[in-house]
């Protein structure tokens, strides 16, 4: 068996994922936060994952890294970038996939596919948070909820907020007004999500095609696929396991570029 | 002498330096090592990757020693005359006269990286009220206030009107600071209505005469400004003279472009092409020293082409950059990522041209001046990148966006659009600061995945 595998080490977790390139199938996958000691953490996750599937070391034929962290993996092989990356997991798990919105804990990016799962463009969020997982981080910790409990605040909005500031530090001071006048928290996390949304769909620019994936930690978050669906008037579908595809691509990506077999 | 190109730290230059001085090259009188530049405060350069020939050691010396020509042609007596926004036109006229030296008090805006902001000249601008939201040619403010940067001009000269919004405030500013400046007005660049009679400028634009007219207006108030600086009149002769000399930066310029950015393996990094695209605006104080500077590095490069040696690898990934950067670093970055220029808009590409040289020199500097990128709509200048795209085929654009320039808030846009409908290729919008260090991890990953996105295309 030839095992490759796939790390993203990304800004809020790393994710770990072991493939078996004869048949392409996840064999085994870890999760765990991201630290300061990033190649440690990835290493320990990497032996944890191993041991839990009781797969020899020697077995791994190739390591490729992704993720912003990947330039600190020490144990693989290459890095490539995420966007490379996510697109290579998301069209193994769905080929027609046209265009992918990957919304992670530092970065959203918008990508555009050509039919065989190959990156024609791609547009990314400016260095600030505005539209990535740490903005709706800020958020729920600003209104007391807890991340995975925003989507069902935001369904049971009925007015949702205007938030005029897509600036993680001003929007906190938005947040803080709205609170003060009595707007409810469901409204601000609903006006949240539709302002990132908004933000997303304004970096993709006018021509998409579908299907669109969403992909990323965020697409974990229920209601960000609604707001995002809304903002680009076009049917969203979430990847399955969204936050391991970036881990998955590097995976694939691994056995095409390291498979002994192939030329 | 020359050795196998490659590109080297400042520290290797140094060693370079002893081995090119063993072979007996000749050095102009302000050559010397590299690293002496670090006495200066140059900080960045110690992070800075660069050419290992003597032709790019001359090119480095040149620009950096540009402060000291400059008290020295004061010190002989000639006067100095700070050119402001036009950009190449300016420079042209003032070097028609043997007294004169000209310098753009705007390339103050690198002092922020290139001492990586321990100048404090940011901080000067912020306490006039000039603050980040402004681009970071706001330096210029903080070099004026400090004098620590170049001689205080005894004539300054800018142009209004159709340039950017952040430097005719900044400008505005100098001048209420008691730095009196001779404005001069460039309208905005229009196409002629059916009626009007109509001019076809440089670089394949057109313009109404009666703007190429009024332009031609007010350089001749520059005309009698310099006139009554340098006490003496413009000859003719000495005009279209100068015209002819500028015109041989710019030959020798384009032919240095045309190679550094077509030919397989990529003969010159980035970074020198970027600076040798500079000494066409300015001629960094010094106009014939400029054409011997520009002339051994394209010798250079010819050289390089003839015997297929590079700098880079092979099949480096094409890239088209649009406005230069505020951090210089990001060129060694580009090509670390495996990327190579092929072809730039650097916000100065009507000093890329020739001058006309058969009609009447005041007229041809006036459709000079007309023809610049930044008096025109951002729909001009995507038309202009897209011309060199094919000239130089280009993979992909990136559009570096400066921080707080206004012209940047709408043209990413336009550009991108006007690209991808006639190329379909990538194109990516990114924002370089003065300093970029904490942001290399995300600014790799975008120029990385620019570079994947190419080499994944081509197969």
């Amino acid at each position: 068996m030839m095992i490759y595998a796939g790390i993203d080490a990304g800004s809020r977790a790393i994710k770990i994922v072991l493939i078996d390139s004869k048949n392409m199938q996840v064999i085994a996958k870890g999760l765990t936060d991201q630290g300061v000691e990033q190649d440690k953490l990835t290493s320990q996750l990497f032996e944890k994952v191993l041991i839990d599937n009781s797969i020899d070391k020697k077995d791994i034929d190739a390591i490729v890294a992704t993720g912003y962290g990947r330039a600190a993996v020490s144990i693989a092989d290459t890095t490539i970038t995420e966007i490379t990356c996510h697109a290579a997991g998301v069209c193994h798990l769905i080929p027609s996939a046209k265009t992918i919105i990957d919304i992670g804990g530092q970065d959203s990016k918008f990508l555009r596919l050509d039919g065989d799962g190959k990156v024609r463009d791609f547009a990314m969020n400016d260095r600030c948070a505005a539209g990535t997982g740490r903005f709706l981080e800020v958020v729920a910790q600003r209104l007391g909820v807890e991340l995975d409990a925003l989507g069902n605040l935001a369904a049971e909005s009925r007015r949702p907020a205007s938030i005029s500031s897509m600036c993680v530090v001003f929007a906190e001071t938005e947040i803080t007004g709205l609170l003060a006048d009595g707007k409810e928290r469901q409204d601000i996390v609903a006006g949240v999500q539709a302002a990132i949304a908004n933000r997303i769909v304004s970096m993709a620019g006018r021509n998409i095609d579908l299907p669109v994936i969403f992909t990323g930690g965020v697409a974990m978050v229920s209601g960000m696929d609604a707001a995002l669906q809304a903002a680009l008037g076009k049917s969203v579908t979430v990847s399955p396991d969204p936050q391991m595809t970036g881990a998955l691509g590097a995976a694939i990506l691994a056995s095409r570029r390291f498979d002994k077999g192939k030329t | 002498v020359t050795g196998i190109p490659k590109k080297i730290t400042l520290e290797q230059w140094d060693l370079r330096y002893e081995q090119l001085l063993k072979a007996g090259i000749k050095q102009p009188n302000y050559g010397g090592p590299l690293s002496r530049h670090l006495d200066d405060g140059d900080q960045r350069l110690i992070k800075l990757r660069y050419d290992n020939s003597a032709a790019s050691l001359r090119l480095w010396n040149f620009l950096l020693s540009e402060e000291d020509r400059l008290r020295e042609a004061w010190l002989a007596g000639k006067k100095l005359i700070g050119t402001m926004k036009d950009l190449g036109t300016v420079p042209v006229m003032v070097y028609s006269f043997d007294n004169l030296v000209a310098f753009y008090p705007d390339g103050a805006w690198w002092i922020p990286c290139v001492m990586e902001l321990n100048a404090g000249l940011l901080k000067v601008a912020d306490s006039l009220g000039i603050d980040e939201s402004f681009c970071p040619v706001r330096a210029m403010l903080g070099a004026f206030i400090t004098g620590a940067h170049f001689p205080v001009p005894d004539r300054l000269i800018c142009s209004v009107g159709a340039t950017c919004d952040d430097f005719s405030a900044i400008a505005q500013r100098l001048n209420g600071l008691g730095y009196s400046i001779f404005f001069w007005e460039i309208p905005h660049r229009r196409k002629p209505d059916p009626e009007e009679e109509m001019v076809n400028l440089p670089g394949g634009f057109t313009a109404p005469k009666c703007q190429v007219e009024f332009v031609r207006s007010e350089l001749h108030r520059v005309r009698i400004t310099l006139e009554e600086t340098a006490d003496k009149k413009l000859d003719e002769n000495k005009l279209t003279s100068g015209i002819k000399q500028a015109n041989k930066v710019r030959r020798y310029l384009a032919e240095l472009r045309q190679l550094a950015f077509t030919a397989e393996p990529c003969p010159v990094p980035a970074l020198e092409m970027l600076i040798a695209e500079m000494l066409v605006i300015h001629f960094c104080s010094d106009r014939q020293e400029t054409i011997l500077v520009l002339k051994e590095l394209l010798d250079e490069v010819k050289s390089r082409v003839k015997t297929g040696i590079g700098v880079l690898d092979a099949g480096a990934a094409k890239i088209f950059w649009v406005n230069p950067v505020a951090d210089l670093q990001v060129m060694n970055l580009l090509e670390d990522c495996g990327g190579r220029i092929c072809g730039t808009e650097y916000l100065f590409t009507h000093a890329l041209d020739a001058i006309p040289q058969d009609i009447p020199p005041m007229e041809a500097l006036a459709q000079m001046a007309l023809a610049d990128p930044m008096v025109g709509s951002s729909i001009d200048r995507a038309q202009r990148v897209c011309t060199d795209i094919s000239r130089f085929g280009s993979e992909a654009v990136i559009i570096s966006r400066i921080p707080g320039a206004s012209h940047c808030a709408l043209e990413g846009e336009v550009i991108t659009e006007i690209v991808k409908n006639k190329f379909d290729i990538p194109v990516l919008e990114i924002e370089i600061p003065p300093v970029t260090d904490s942001m290399h991890p995300t600014l790799r990953t975008r120029l990385e995945a620019l570079v994947e996105t190419i080499k994944a295309r081509r197969t």
